[in-house]
């Protein structure tokens, strides 16, 4: 009995993913815990293994195909092996010719409009009748139920016309892709979505540039990950207006206690607390007040404010794959020890490439130190629907007059850029105060 | 009938006159002062305590509903109160002459029985015996409350003071009531003091208390049982098929040596207050004129007299004969006793059909003011002593009521705290194999029967070692199925009786019971007159007095004929009794197809309504064995529907055979008999076997991959399997042969939606038998569902077929049409 390999499901909401790359072929022998595929969720790449020793029968998509999860992707076995019955059943085409896929589902063969050709595909108008769990599945798969050809009892479209329109239809696959070569999509990875629907296609694609002996640059696809960063970004900017204020502490406090923590961190038994984790620890705690609410919130739609009970810090990570910004959940009830250990663990699963992508959303507020980079002062950009950002710079040598007498300390730099909409100047900068006297004062905080 | 009794045309022409006895009518008429020497002063005082404390607590009730106050304390109650003031010297006196194993049932209108046997009982039990009731009933709570407020200085009055409380707070519907107020006013009872529950349906106790006689003489138990009804109940049917039952020929032409000593051990005491409600039974509403004519029931006519129920030692002197009689083999007994409510029928009464001169006139002669006046004019008691007594029974009714109405002390069922508290009742849910512990009684061994032999012959699947289909006559089925389960249960529970229409002899009307008659003695299976009331009815009682009972209703229509007995008291008594009874009662219900409009309806939707029943219908040889042996472990009332279609159906899904050893299949737990994956099909009933011919047609003409579904079960039922089902097809066809509208399937059908809504891409298709008579068997196919029908409906509901053309109309716009014209 040959052994489906499914497009696994890694999070609550990740509902599709890109095969991004196969790592064995068809017809290649291949092992147990081998990897078998590289796919990438709008967050994480990460690899898939061989669940048996055997041949690879089939592969069901091609590298850069949307796949929903849970769907069959490939098939191992002997040679030989029927591996029709696993074919996903808007891929059967992609199937050995042998295997009759197709005729297993008698619905399909009622089916014949589905294949219309895709650019004079026009939504249906008015009520369409849609049986709920095709309903469920057109959401799942990002499929408009109204381009879906109706072919269920009573008029109703079911669950065989969303497949079909799946693999069909003017989403998600590459015939759909190639109708609209040239307008970028903008579903993950830059596939197509039902947010493209309805955008005229353009009327030829563009002839490939004349070859050239020594080329003067080269064009590369932003992988996922550079995409989704640069649409964060973009919609940050364009959309919110957002401003920074810039103030120092005093370190010397924070970093004596710090000095003391990493001499007796082996002793104690401590994990290696950053000045990171007591920024994050001393932030947690600030905007568990009330009066600053507005900075450990959501804006949603432009008009709806979502308080949040905890403070869910997201930690800003730099990865060989770019910026990830990964959260720690309800870090106001956690102790130092405890958010030192979580923001490691977080770093590292970002910078190996595994995160869950469930990890990697709900953030309330988020913190960024480019402070090890000697960056004096910069801008952090608000990852929305977040309210605000705490960019932590470097320590500065400063000098100050006490009594006559002039004497240098050590002053840390904060950055905090906020959504002007969610709250205005002054308590933001009441934060940055609060902030400020909780910092110059970490080890009271801490006994309390 | 048994071929050994001749039915002789000679004898049956001859010429000849049928006399009746004369029947006694208020032959005894002494007073206290001609019986003093035959009985002690604390008896007659006793009587005349017994009679204050019932005319108090009825007035209690009385002034709270009118007045609502009692004792200077604003209190009422929402619950009826159908009072018994003018009746208590009836209820005394009867008492008085019964044992604690005698038992009493009672109606509407019983507080006064109720507690005239519980001080009957008090004053029979030893104290030892009555601290162990006091101290086991519910593990001693209600003890431990009694105590808090009893003055009782002995453990007789301490049992007083606990068996009116335990009464007056179960009227007021409180947590501690002796039915933790779940049986109320009108099913008031307590069964350590031989009190078993009163009625509210009238005439509901006959049947019911035939049953528990029938206990008694199948398993030879001391004492006798009384039911108690009104002069109104002698209309009802079940009080006939009751009497009847009881008076059958058989018991003494045919039972067997040890067993034939008369008909039942019971009185029909008829408290003849001359009112059913508002409607006067003699000169109205009945044809009797002296109730006692009921009599003439049996051939030597029921041992029948009219007497005095106002004056005490009338009573008596009926009860101290009419019990000797009884043990003479003389039952069934039927007693007329005259008595009157001075009250109305229940406290909303306006007396709109009778004058006040008349209850003046009876007024005069009330035993509680007349039976005191003789105690004194024969010197039995001071005026002192009478005074003393009247203040003992007001006070300890007082006592009691304080904290009865106190919701402090004495809370309601606290259901927010105890959400499951009535669910809980609803099914006890016991596996108890035998009811009792003693050896069998058989006529022949097991393995001596004939029919077991012949079993032992036969092929236990469809299909021989090569893989071709036995022949049915060589095939195990469903009948051998049942039959196996029931003779494993009668070879091991003691007090499993079966009955019914012709189930001796003629082995039932579909020969389920074959080879029983040659091995079970005629008090353990025997022919029911065509009484359905009687048949379920006793059955009740039956399980109720603590024996297993497996009655027949030959066909499912007869349903109507036992609806009382079935939804009102078999689902109800498990419940109402807060637990405290049991019901291990089987009906096997067969649904019949051939014989037309009043022989063909499978009513198992209707039975699924009614809460307290399990509801199944197995239709293969395994079903049938194993779940008929979960129904007879158990100790719940099943409806046990079977197919008259398909008793010959041979084991077709369990390959290794139906085996011969006992084994049991858990109800609500539906099977999945063929799998598959475009549509899920479910079924009730012998539909299974249609389904799978029309699955074959769906799967090898047109590609629909079909998985079918036995629900065998109906109540309970665990969705698990058909969701799951569902959830991999996305579609699901439900089917029985009950009539489409109300039908279950409906309710599963519903259930399905709201479970699984968003896995549906089809709302579920229905298909049942059409909302009409049945027609004759000629018509078959135009009323029951067919395979052809399946498939209609699948192509308009759930799967279009590709140039597929329904013959059925399915559509939407058909059955609109069907329902606003009501078919």
């Amino acid at each position: 009995m040959a052994t489906p390999v499914m497009m696994p499901k890694v999070g609550i909401s990740v509902e599709t993913c890109i095969l991004t790359k196969w790592h064995k072929q068809k017809g290649d022998a291949v092992k147990a815990g081998e990897v078998l595929f590289t796919y990438e969720t709008d967050k994480s790449t990460l690899d898939e293994a061989a669940p048996v020793d055997g041949t690879l029968l089939a592969t069901f998509f091609a590298e850069d195909d949307v796949v929903p999860v849970m769907v069959n992707v490939a098939v191992i076995g002997n040679e030989g092996e029927n591996i029709a019955e696993f074919a996903p059943a808007g891929e059967a085409d992609e199937a050995p010719a042998a295997a009759p896929a197709a005729e297993a589902a008698p619905a399909a063969e009622a089916a014949p409009a589905a294949a219309a050709p895709v650019a004079e595909a026009k939504p249906r108008e008015g009520f369409i009748a849609v049986s709920p769990r095709a309903r469920v599945l057109a959401e799942k798969l990002g499929v408009d139920v109204r381009l879906a050809t109706p072919t269920g009892a009573e008029g109703r479209v079911c669950e065989n016309d969303i497949r079909t329109l799946a693999a069909n239809g003017p989403v998600a696959t590459k015939a759909a892709a190639g109708a609209f070569a040239g307008e970028a999509g903008t579903g993950i990875g830059g596939k197509f979505s039902t947010a493209d629907i309805g955008k005229a296609a353009p009327a030829a694609a563009e002839a490939a540039a004349p070859a050239a002996a020594a080329p003067a640059y080269v064009d590369e696809k932003m992988p996922g990950i550079r995409k989704v960063i640069a649409k964060t970004m973009t919609t940050s900017l364009t959309t919110i207006p957002q401003l920074t204020h810039t103030t120092t502490f005093d370190a010397t406090e924070i970093m004596g206690y710090r000095k003391k923590l990493k001499a007796n961190a082996e002793a104690l038994g401590l994990p290696n607390i950053t000045v990171t984790d007591l920024i994050i620890y001393a932030v947690s705690r600030v905007l568990a007040k009330e009066e600053h609410r507005a900075l450990n919130a959501n804006l949603i739609d432009g008009d709806t404010m979502r308080y949040f009970t905890d403070v869910n810090i997201g930690l800003a990570v730099d990865t060989p794959r770019g910026l990830m910004v990964p959260t720690i959940v309800a870090a106001n009830k956690m102790s130092l020890v405890e958010i030192s250990e979580a923001a490691k663990e977080l770093a590292n699963a970002c910078k190996k490439g595994d995160i869950s992508p469930d990890k990697l959303s709900g953030a309330s507020f988020t913190i960024s130190n480019v402070g090890a980079f000697g960056i004096e002062s910069f801008t952090p950009v608000i990852n929305p629907p977040q309210t605000g950002i705490l960019g932590v710079n470097s320590v500065m040598t400063r000098v100050r007059e006490k009594d006559g007498q002039i004497s240098t300390y050590q002053a840390m730099g904060l950055s905090l850029t906020y959504d002007h909409r969610a709250l205005d100047g002054v308590p933001a900068s009441k934060f940055l105060v609060d902030l400020k006297a909780m910092l110059e004062n970490i080890t009271i905080l801490l006994a309390k | 009938m048994p071929k050994s009794m001749y039915v002789d045309p000679a004898e049956q022409f001859k010429k000849r006159k049928i006399k009746f006895k004369d029947i006694e009518v208020c032959a005894y008429d002494k007073t206290v002062a001609d019986e003093k020497k035959n009985y002690s002063k604390e008896d007659l005082l006793g009587i005349y305590a017994d009679m204050l404390a019932i005319r108090e607590f009825e007035s209690m009730l009385q002034t709270i509903k009118v007045n609502g106050n009692y004792n200077n304390k604003d209190f009422t109650y929402p619950g009826p109160s159908h009072l018994g003031i003018g009746e208590e010297a009836t209820a005394v006196g009867q008492a008085y002459c019964l044992g604690v194993n005698d038992f009493i049932f009672g109606t509407h209108r019983s507080h006064h029985e109720v507690i005239a046997k519980g001080f009957s009982a008090i004053k029979k039990l030893s104290d030892d015996e009555l601290n162990k009731i006091m101290e086991e009933y519910r593990n001693g709570e209600t003890l431990k409350m009694v105590k808090e407020f009893s003055t009782a200085t002995n453990a007789k009055d301490l049992a007083k003071d606990f068996f009116i409380f335990g009464l007056m707070t179960e009227l007021f519907a409180k947590d501690c009531g002796f039915s933790r107020g779940l049986g109320g006013s009108m099913h008031a009872f307590f069964l350590p003091f031989g009190i078993f529950p009163n009625n509210a349906i009238v005439g509901g106790s006959g049947p019911i208390a035939a049953g528990v006689a029938l206990f008694k003489k199948c398993n030879k138990k001391d004492g006798i049982v009384v039911a108690n009804a009104g002069d109104g109940a002698a209309g009802r049917g079940p009080v006939f098929e009751a009497m009847n039952f009881a008076a059958m020929d058989q018991y003494t032409q045919l039972w067997e040596d040890g067993y034939n000593k008369g008909g039942l051990p019971i009185i029909f005491n008829f408290n003849n207050n001359h009112y059913g409600m508002g409607g006067q039974t003699r000169g109205e509403t009945m044809a009797y004129g002296d109730l006692a004519r009921l009599s003439a029931i049996s051939e030597k006519q029921m041992e029948a007299e009219r007497i005095n129920g106002w004056n005490p030692l009338a009573v008596i002197d009926a009860y101290k004969r009419k019990i000797k009689a009884i043990k003479e083999g003389k039952g069934p007994i039927l007693l007329d006793v005259v008595t009157y409510r001075i009250g109305g029928h229940s406290t909303s009464d306006v007396f709109s059909y009778r004058t006040p001169e008349e209850t003046e006139a009876w007024k005069a002669l009330d035993p509680i003011v007349t039976f005191p006046k003789q105690l004194l004019e024969a010197g039995v008691a001071t005026e002192a002593e009478l005074k003393a007594v009247e203040e003992a029974a007001a006070a300890r009714n007082r006592r009691v009521f304080d904290v009865a109405s106190d919701l402090t002390k004495c809370p309601y069922t606290d259901y927010e705290k105890n959400p499951h508290f009535l669910e809980d009742l609803m099914f006890s849910n016991q596996r108890v194999p035998k009811m009792e512990d003693r050896p069998v009684e058989y006529l022949e061994k097991k393995e001596d029967n004939e029919r077991v032999k012949k079993i032992a012959t036969l092929s236990r699947y469809y299909l021989d070692k090569n893989g071709k289909p036995v022949p049915k006559m060589k095939a195990y089925n469903i009948r051998d199925g049942l039959f196996e389960a029931i003779i494993d249960k009668y070879y091991e529970d003691p007090t499993l009786i079966a009955y019914g229409e012709d189930v001796r002899y003629w082995n039932g009307a579909f020969a389920v019971y074959r080879g029983l008659s040659e091995a079970m003695p005629y008090h353990r299976l025997f022919n029911s007159p065509i009484s359905e009331s009687a048949i379920i009815g006793t059955a009740v009682g039956y399980g109720m007095a603590g024996g297993r009972a497996l009655v027949e209703l030959m066909y499912g229509d007869f349903i109507g004929c036992a609806g009382d007995e079935l939804f009102n008291q078999l689902a109800k008594w498990q419940s109402m009794s807060a637990g405290g009874l049991k019901m291990p009662v089987v009906v096997r219900i067969a649904v019949g197809a051939k014989y037309g409009a009043q022989h063909s309806q499978d009513w198992t939707s209707m039975c699924a309504h009614i809460p307290g029943l399990k509801v199944v219908f197995p239709v293969t040889p395994y079903d049938a064995k194993g779940m008929l042996a979960t129904a007879l472990n158990g100790t719940d009332p099943v409806l046990f529907f079977e197919s008259q279609r398909i008793y010959d159906m041979p084991e077709m899904f369990v390959e290794s055979g139906v085996p011969t050893e006992s084994y049991e299949i858990p109800f609500g737990e539906a099977a999945i008999r063929k799998e598959g994956k475009d549509l899920t099909i479910l079924t009730i009933g012998a539909t299974l076997y249609r389904a799978l011919d029309a699955a074959k047609i769906l799967e090898e003409q047109y590609g629909i991959s079909c998985e079918v579904i036995d629900a065998r079960s109906i109540v309970p039922f665990n969705y698990e399997t058909v969701l799951e089902s569902v959830k991999k097809t996305g579609k699901i066809l439900l089917a029985s042969d009950a009539c489409t509208r109300g039908s279950i399937l409906n309710d599963i059908a519903q259930n399905i939606t709201s479970m699984a809504f968003d896995y549906l891409d089809a709302p579920p298709a229905i298909v049942g038998a059409q909302n009409w008579i049945t027609p004759a068997f000629e018509y078959d196919k135009e009323f029951f569902p067919q395979p052809s029908w399946f498939v209609d409906a699948v192509n308009e509901k759930l799967i279009p077929i590709p140039g597929y053309v329904s013959k059925k109309d399915y559509t939407n716009g058909e059955n609109m049409r069907k329902q606003k014209k009501g078919v």
